[in-house]
């Protein structure tokens, strides 16, 4: 019983950052266009606003922050892997339950609490842009510190569920092979 | 107890030879050491309230939003099979050369680098591409696999790179550092824009001596009795000229706007994300489905670059909370022989460092720690970005561990031994060197383009 809920819990946050991550993937193409745009209207038309050079930065603020969840998930982010290549897959998934519960945990943890009241100033002001004519939502996009952090816990809780479910399947095998 | 900032530096080279992902490894064991130290009452956790606007100040940073811009340009040239058509065009134009096709390899690496970048994507397109056909054409498995392991790495300093992008981010605050702990109120600035410019005489150097050894060499090289000339195929003239022509445009225009400073390399790199659209939609390459790949991709290389950014920041307020910028800057002030000996260290502990850890993760967590005190010393901050890409270069190439290396055997035929792959990269490795060497005796290599724009 306890098995099937904490796969239904892994299946829920991966579909969930998996989701996350496809929707932001589109901003780094509005990236593109808009960057195109601003150049092609700055030096050929010689206009330009304030608000659309900010909303790319908002757009790169959300692909990095909210995509890398889901770039942990699939193992994309980089590891120093000269031993870690050579090792078996059960010692491979014990290094990533250490890795998750001491180092990932901690630091996203960490920079939830103490982003917090930081946050938290910026959304009691509504903080708005430094610049003339900006974006007016600074504590928004102050805001996706806090999502960062949460959605990469939620990954972390993910990847510890997995590879537990890993090593005990690892281990039924070995089982059945000695019976 | 300045010495803890050390001991958390070799602590944190442990945990990252466990393989957990670098930007965790490096943050995570920083909160360790800064949770003991407060503890002990040897660390100050004020440092730690910086956290929150070091991790804005990373979301804010203009000068970054040009790495997932060149990355969508490099992914989409690269999925778009323009890369491919390139390579196959040039070997055409150089096939009837004795040498020809190792030519073609060096200049398509050239034009690669300049166009993607990303050294692993280099290293294993021309990998897959050109080493198949090299060896068909009888050039030995090592020469042929050194010659495409020392092109691939040329995107870290060719330009516009990815390479050169961050470091000069980093080298630009580091350089506003120094000066204000100088005593400079109104210091001058280094931009990512200056780091292209001197980075151009070096890369067209190097390029240079790669081709000069090919030409000399290959002919050598190839086994007579296996050599089948392939490209006897009659090179259709617009064939070539739409393989070649679209893409040389493309890097003329991205490489162009910013040196003659019409664009930021932000601009620039989303006018050239931009171009690769079109230049994908030309191939008739661009369904739905590969945008979708592009984009897919381009999330998560870039959320794998700046997670680095955010470890590396946290991990470096840590070891400035311990002293450790002040043990820095002491032991290069002890060191007999100066500045000089200072840049040998850096270099030799860099090159070191790059067997295990990335360019990125070097540029920000090494950079910012020494790159204040060496500029302080009076180093050039062009010079110094340089002479960091090409060490790094010379060290992804080098074996056991280079990257390139890795990269090239996960996508080489089982006949190319790994050994064949070491023996062959040797020779471009004291190219390199040479390099090196020459810009440190003669820093004008370097610094006389940037001086005259």
């Amino acid at each position: 019983m306890r098995q099937i809920s904490s796969r239904f819990s892994l299946q829920w946050i991966d579909s969930l950052n998996y989701s996350l991550c496809k929707l932001v993937s589109w901003f780094t193409l509005f990236m593109v266009l808009l960057t195109f745009l601003i150049v092609v209207l700055r030096y050929g038309f010689n206009m330009g606003w304030i608000a659309m050079q900010e909303s790319v930065m908002y757009f790169h603020g959300m692909v990095f922050l909210v995509g890398a969840a889901h770039t942990l998930r699939v193992n994309e982010h980089v590891r120093v892997d000269i031993f870690y290549r050579g090792f078996t897959p059960e010692k491979q998934a014990k290094v990533d339950i250490f890795g998750s519960l001491f180092l990932l945990m901690p630091v996203n943890l960490f920079i939830f609490f103490i982003s917090f009241d930081y946050v938290m100033l910026a959304w009691k002001i509504l903080e708005d842009s430094q610049e003339a004519g900006g974006i007016p939502a600074v504590f928004l996009l102050k805001s996706l510190i806090l999502v960062f952090a949460f959605t990469m816990v939620l990954q972390g809780i993910a990847e510890v569920i997995r590879n537990i479910l890993k090593l005990s399947q690892q281990k039924h095998i070995t089982e059945e092979i000695t019976e | 107890m300045e010495y803890l900032s050390l001991l958390m530096f070799l602590t944190v080279c442990l945990v990252l030879l466990l393989g957990y992902p670098v930007a965790y490894s490096l943050a995570g064991t920083a909160l360790i050491f800064a949770g003991v130290g407060a503890l002990f009452g040897v660390f100050d956790t004020s440092y730690l309230q910086a956290v929150p606007s070091r991790l804005f100040g990373i979301i804010s940073n203009q000068t970054l939003i040009a790495v997932p811009l060149f990355v969508f340009m490099g992914v989409m040239l690269e999925k778009s099979r323009v890369a491919e058509n390139l390579l196959v065009a040039m070997g055409q134009v150089f096939g009837r050369l004795q040498s020809g096709l190792a030519v073609s390899v060096v200049l398509v690496g050239m034009l690669l680098a300049a166009s993607t970048g990303i050294v692993g994507a280099t290293v294993v397109t021309m990998g897959l591409l050109s080493l198949p056909t090299m060896l068909k054409q009888g050039y030995s498995p090592s020469f042929a696999s050194g010659a495409i392991c020392a092109t691939g790495t040329l995107g870290q300093i060719i330009p516009p790179s990815i390479a050169l992008v961050l470091l000069g981010d980093v080298l630009s605050s580091s350089f506003q550092q120094a000066q204000l702990n100088m005593g400079i109120f109104s210091p001058r600035s280094v931009s990512v824009g200056d780091l292209f410019v001197g980075a151009l005489v070096p890369g067209m150097l190097l390029v240079g001596m790669y081709l000069v050894y090919v030409l000399i060499f290959a002919s050598r090289q190839i086994d007579q009795s296996v050599n089948q000339n392939i490209s006897d195929k009659p090179i259709s003239s617009i064939g070539l000229f739409s393989a070649l022509f679209p893409p040389l445009m493309l890097i003329f225009i991205v490489l162009g706007s910013i040196l003659a400073g019409f664009a930021t390399p932000t601009e620039a790199a989303g006018v050239g994300a931009a171009g690769s659209i079109v230049l994908a939609l030309l191939n008739k390459q661009l369904a739905l489905q590969k945008l979708k790949d592009v984009m897919m991709s381009t999330t998560k290389v870039t959320s794998m670059v700046f997670l680095i950014l955010i470890g590396a920041s946290i991990f470096s307020l840590v070891f400035r909370g311990f002293g450790g910028e002040e043990l820095i800057a002491e032991l290069f002030a002890s060191l007999p022989g100066g500045v000089f000996s200072a840049v040998l260290l850096v270099m030799a502990v860099i090159f070191l460092l790059g067997f295990i850890l990335d360019f990125i993760e070097i540029t920000f967590v090494v950079v910012p720690l020494v790159a204040p005190v060496l500029l302080a010393m009076g180093v050039d901050p062009i010079w110094l970005g340089i002479m960091i890409a090409v060490n790094l270069q010379t060290s992804f190439l080098t074996p056991p561990f280079g990257f390139a290396l890795f990269y090239l055997r996960g996508v080489a035929p089982p006949e190319v031994s790994t050994s064949d792959i070491y023996r062959g990269v040797i020779p471009f490795i004291v190219i390199q060197l040479t390099l090196l060497v020459c810009l440190a005796v003669w820093p004008n290599l370097v610094t006389w383009l940037p001086s005259l724009l």
